[in-house]
């Protein structure tokens, strides 16, 4: 069941197959989650029918193209816990590679994946292979630094990247003949979204790979100890969150038609950590409601205020005080329930005395 | 190439300023403090303020510089307090993460708060604070001279020489707070354990305190300087020298206060020098890219230590 | 939970299917009480002044044309829009206009946020006045409603050019700042001033840091007798105090962005005694001119008008003159008028090409700022 998946990532397998013995009830947390889930699917997918604006299409699309970034930068720093600080980099080589293709060479939007994919692994590899090893702090200078290198390289080599003025008349995406339209490209990231974010990353973080990635994070020389190569594991780590990037920067750059390099300034992978760490980091619900409040926060308050930044400044420091683990923390089934480590405690008192008990050991 | 090497050293000095204060808070509570350049900026806003609206501050002549200096000092470091206690300090147990976000958060606050007071354009810094007018000459065609020093075949002008070496004592002067007095040990203490400087009787909220009172007023003497010299302060300036004096402490090996200093005259060199051979264009690339290659081969920076870490 | 998944694939099927059938809405003819016009512009980031500097002349202009009875008998109102110099929300701020029913768009600063709107606003049928974005690239693949208000770097460049030869300098450098503008007309100059025999040293910096000695460096070591910068006035203050203070002595060139007393407040008067600037029309130089600054103040409740505020005017003043020519607000009769109006404007005689760009050199002229650092007319170039 994906959507109870989401929020099993920290479980260890039993307490997960303990719970789906267990009868389930639509009342309980689970079940509202699911709810939830399910309330929130059909409104993705309902929205064009509520209300067809080319703003609220327009907003919904950025939204949805920002979660899968989102989804895929939790990918790094949620589950790997590798700082990020050039998030967007792989966002820019995703959206310049398909740019390019599309309007120079004339390749159809769809032809061009492949291209994306091979080129965020290279970056991915480019960028994480001598850095990896560095700690947590310096990683994340690196990762800035490379973030405005890709930038300025976008920015300088004019004869590739069309320079400061970027690249315009990107194409939609088109099917032998059949080219979205605004609303069917929204679907279409709608699609994606759900199946590569919500549904793709929570299997892969449930599978083996995904408990290498929460070992290195927790302790790294413990997981090193236990023969997880953390090397290896964290290098996948970044390629899949590159390549989710660059993906995500594809859906960009056939949506909007046009990529320059002021939209991969350092303040856009702040704001995409951002969005990871108000939600919850590691939580897939989480992190979707945190891209939800970066992309509308700022538009919602245009009309609120002309200074909307000092708002969302505000807005930051509020939401950060009030839950320093962020809106929808990964160790809970919904935003206002227990902690899930507490509740688990309490559920499985009784089974704990069959449990090994170094204190038994003792007294001989 | 004197002159290249010369402007670099220059710059240098205040990444180098800026660094310190970054360099000082995450050595003691490891915490990158991204509205660190926020209140650089803060400063030199004060700065401006009070030159235009102390009365009579204009018949000081150098003297009115002294004086923005202190209420800038005073504020900054106030700010710097006061944004610890009440933004940083409640999260002090949550992840590493959420206190970077609202650090990130409270620098938004800083430079959209200066905006909403000053308004958005760039302020030209009051022509009665203006370090290059007090240090130059008028010549006989009424054309204004700069007095400079010639270093081999290149020259420092006097207002650069002044910055360097306010610089360089406000380096030494903390190096000597932080290494020779009570206080300073127990910073040391608390950026080695806090839990255990605690129960030795360090009062490690005091002393967090009095470490972003230090550092931010720091930013705020950068600040006023930036603006005497160059005459011109706009709100977001404190963002990319921030970034810059970040990868200053890095480079120099962060929470090393000499390495700071050293890191920031290393970036201050690699942007001159960048900037001569591959064009203004390429600086930051030609930067970044020997970072990178410089911590691939020194990952713990030049004079850093090799921390054990949590995230 | 089999059943449950079923039971959601058909929901969302249905869903799919009902919304793909339906087709998007067209762009809509204002039925309400006013023709809203949209302005997009920063009015944060890095740009964020300009925002202020073309909003207040915006709403000046509507204002008069309110007085003066409206425009086919409706009041206009000026809705404005913040891209913050960023594509992504320039595309957005275009969208919020289109829905909230504007009749044309009248704003345009950066042109790399301006880019995206262009088929936004042709899908939606609406006329595109842009008022200061002014890269070659905005009208490449003119749709036909696409007007620039501003010369083209192409243009500018041009005159820079001729101002050059007039005086005889040898030793050219050029500094732009990477933006798309600054980019564009540095590029544009070189071209010229190569084929006109000349060869020239380039370099950039970096918009928002302060310390130019390494460009100014590479100036003296040029022996530059003449140097352009086609950035920003933030930049262009800090340039030309560093610049003449480390002693250079020959002539600078500041590109139309920089036209602002801010220059000489930042680099001192003194420093701007060889300052000069490619510049269309600054208010001194109109019949009106201290009447425009009057009214400006009025509106923007006591600041000067700044660079670019009297293209934002003349931009609502020329759409209105064209709704009146065309009977019509709809876009292709807009068009039809555009082709063939003269207007004249605070910047001058407004009359486009077939392309959508001014006619003409673009109207520049050299001003300079050395009496009292207000930019005024030295060298209209005839």
């Amino acid at each position: 069941m994906p959507i109870d998946a989401k929020t099993n990532l920290l479980l260890p397998p039993t307490t997960g197959q303990a719970r789906a013995k267990a009868k389930f009830s639509w009342t309980s947390d689970h079940g509202i989650l699911r709810i939830l889930g399910i309330v929130g699917i059909v409104f993705v997918f309902a929205l064009p029918l509520i209300n067809s604006g080319n703003y609220t299409i327009q907003l919904g699309t950025q939204a949805l193209i920002y979660i899968l970034l989102a989804l895929g930068l939790n990918v790094v720093v949620g589950y790997a816990g590798l700082l990020d600080l050039g998030y967007v980099a792989f966002f820019a080589v995703g959206a310049y590679t398909s740019g390019i293709l599309t309007t120079r060479l004339g390749w159809p939007m769809w032809a061009t994946i492949p291209a994306v994919i091979l080129m965020c692994v290279i970056a991915g590899i480019v960028i994480g292979g001598p850095t990896l090893r560095l700690r947590s702090d310096y990683l994340a200078i690196v990762t800035l630094g490379f973030g405005e290198i890709i930038r300025i390289v976008a920015q300088n080599w004019e004869p590739v990247t069309g320079g400061p003025s970027g690249i315009f008349g990107i194409p939609s995406w088109s099917f032998g003949g059949f080219t979205l339209n605004k609303i069917q490209l929204y679907y279409f990231c709608a699609v994606v979204v759900l199946l590569l974010g919500c549904f793709g990353i929570p299997r892969l973080a449930k599978g083996k790979l995904g408990r290498a990635w929460k070992a290195v994070r927790d302790d790294e020389d413990a997981a090193e100890a236990m023969g997880i190569n953390t090397y290896t594991t964290k290098i996948t780590a970044y390629i899949i969150g590159a390549v989710w990037a660059g993906l995500a920067g594809q859906l960009q750059a056939s949506f909007i038609s046009v990529v320059t390099p002021s939209s991969f300034v350092f303040l856009q992978s702040a704001l995409v950590l951002m969005a990871v760490v108000i939600g919850g980091m590691g939580s897939v619900p989480g992190v979707i409601l945190g891209a939800i409040i970066i992309t509308l926060g700022p538009e919602l308050l245009r009309d609120v205020w002309e200074n909307r930044y000092l708002a969302f400044g505000i807005l930051l420091l509020v939401v950060m005080l009030a839950r320093p683990k962020g809106l929808w923390p990964s160790t809970s089934v919904l935003p206002w329930s227990r902690d899930k480590r507490d509740h688990d405690a309490k559920v499985e008192t009784p089974a704990k005395s069959h449990d090994y008990d170094p204190q038994e050991e003792v007294p001989s | 190439m004197t002159q290249v090497i010369l402007n670099g050293l220059f710059v240098g000095s205040f990444y180098a300023l800026i660094a310190l204060g970054y360099s000082m808070v995450y050595g003691i509570i490891k915490l990158l403090n991204f509205a660190h350049g926020d209140i650089f900026m803060f400063g030199a806003y004060i700065g401006m303020t009070c030159l235009v609206a102390i009365p009579g501050i204009g018949s000081l002549g150098i003297g009115a510089l002294a004086v923005i200096l202190l209420v800038s000092i005073v504020l900054t470091g106030t700010t710097g307090v006061l944004i610890e206690a009440l933004a940083y300090r409640p999260l002090r147990t949550a992840p590493r993460l959420s206190v970077l976000i609202t650090a990130v958060g409270m620098s938004f606050f800083l430079e959209y708060g200066v905006r909403q007071i000053w308004g958005p354009d760039p302020q030209p810094w009051p022509s009665n604070g203006r370090l290059s007018d007090f240090l130059s000459t008028t010549d006989a065609t009424g054309a204004k001279q700069q007095l400079s020093v010639p270093i081999f075949d290149g020259a420092l002008t006097y207002s650069q020489l002044v910055i360097l070496a306010f610089a360089v004592v406000l380096m030494a002067a903390l190096a000597l707070y932080i290494g020779k007095t009570r206080e300073g040990r127990a910073m040391r203490a608390i950026a080695l354990d806090q839990r255990a400087a605690s129960l030795m009787g360090v009062n490690v909220n005091a002393t967090i305190s009095r470490v972003f009172f230090i550092g931010s007023a720091m930013a705020g003497v950068a600040g006023v300087m930036h603006g005497a010299y160059y005459s011109s302060i706009t709100f977001l300036m404190g963002f990319l020298l921030g970034l810059k004096a970040f990868t200053a402490a890095v480079i120099g090996g962060i929470g090393n206060l000499y390495g700071a200093m050293l890191g920031g005259l290393t970036l201050g060199l690699l942007e001159s020098i960048g900037t001569t051979l591959l064009g203004g264009e390429w600086k930051d690339v030609f930067a970044f890219v020997f970072l990178i290659l410089f911590l691939t081969v020194k990952p713990t920076g030049i004079l850093g230590e090799r921390v054990v870490e949590r995230m | 939970m089999k059943n449950s998944w079923t039971r959601k694939a058909l929901a969302l099927g249905a869903a799919v299917s009902v919304a793909l059938t339906l087709s998007a809405c067209g762009g809509s003819g204002d039925s309400g009480e006013t023709y809203k016009l949209g302005l997009i512009a920063p009015f944060s980031g890095s740009e964020n002044m300009f925002g202020d500097y073309m909003k207040n002349a915006a709403v000046l202009a509507a204002n008069e044309i309110n007085e003066a009875g409206g425009v086919l008998g409706k009041q206009i109102e000026i809705v404005t829009e913040d891209d913050a110099c960023d594509a992504t929300q320039g595309a957005a701020a275009a969208q919020k206009l289109v829905s909230a029913g504007v009749v044309a768009s009248v704003g345009g600063y950066c042109s790399g946020a301006t880019l995206p709107t262009l088929p936004i606003f042709y899908e939606a049928k609406i006329p595109e006045l842009i008022s200061v974005a002014n890269s070659d690239n905005l009208i490449k693949d003119n749709t036909g409603n696409v007007w620039l208000l501003d010369g083209t770097g192409t243009q500018q460049a041009a005159t820079a050019l001729k101002w050059v030869q007039q005086n005889g300098f040898t030793n050219l450098v050029v500094i732009d700042d990477k933006t798309d503008y600054s980019a564009n007309l540095a590029t544009k100059f070189v071209e010229a001033a190569t084929a006109a025999g000349f060869t020239v040293t380039t370099d950039s910096l970096t918009p928002k840091e302060s310390d130019f000695s390494a460009q100014v460096n590479k100036i003296k070591s040029a022996n530059a007798d003449f140097f352009y910068f086609t950035g920003y006035v933030q930049e262009a203050g800090l340039l030309v105090k560093q610049a003449v203070e480390a002693g250079y002595t020959g002539s600078i060139l500041l590109g139309d962005g920089s036209v602002d007393s801010k220059v000489a407040e930042i680099a001192g008067l003194e420093n701007c005694q060889n300052v000069y600037a490619t510049y269309t029309k600054t208010p001194d130089m109109l019949d009106d001119g201290g009447a425009f600054a009057a009214a400006y103040k009025e509106v923007s409740g006591g600041t000067d008008p700044g660079p670019y505020s009297i293209h934002s005017y003349d931009t609502v003043k020329v759409w209105a003159a064209a709704a009146e020519a065309a009977g019509s607000v709809e876009m292709d009769k807009i068009n039809e008028a555009l082709k063939t109006l003269t207007y004249e404007g605070l910047t001058g005689t407004v009359h486009f090409e077939a392309d959508g760009s001014r006619t003409g050199e673009g109207g520049f002229v050299i001003v300079s700022n050395k009496d009292d650092g207000v930019f005024k007319l030295f060298d209209a170039l005839t």
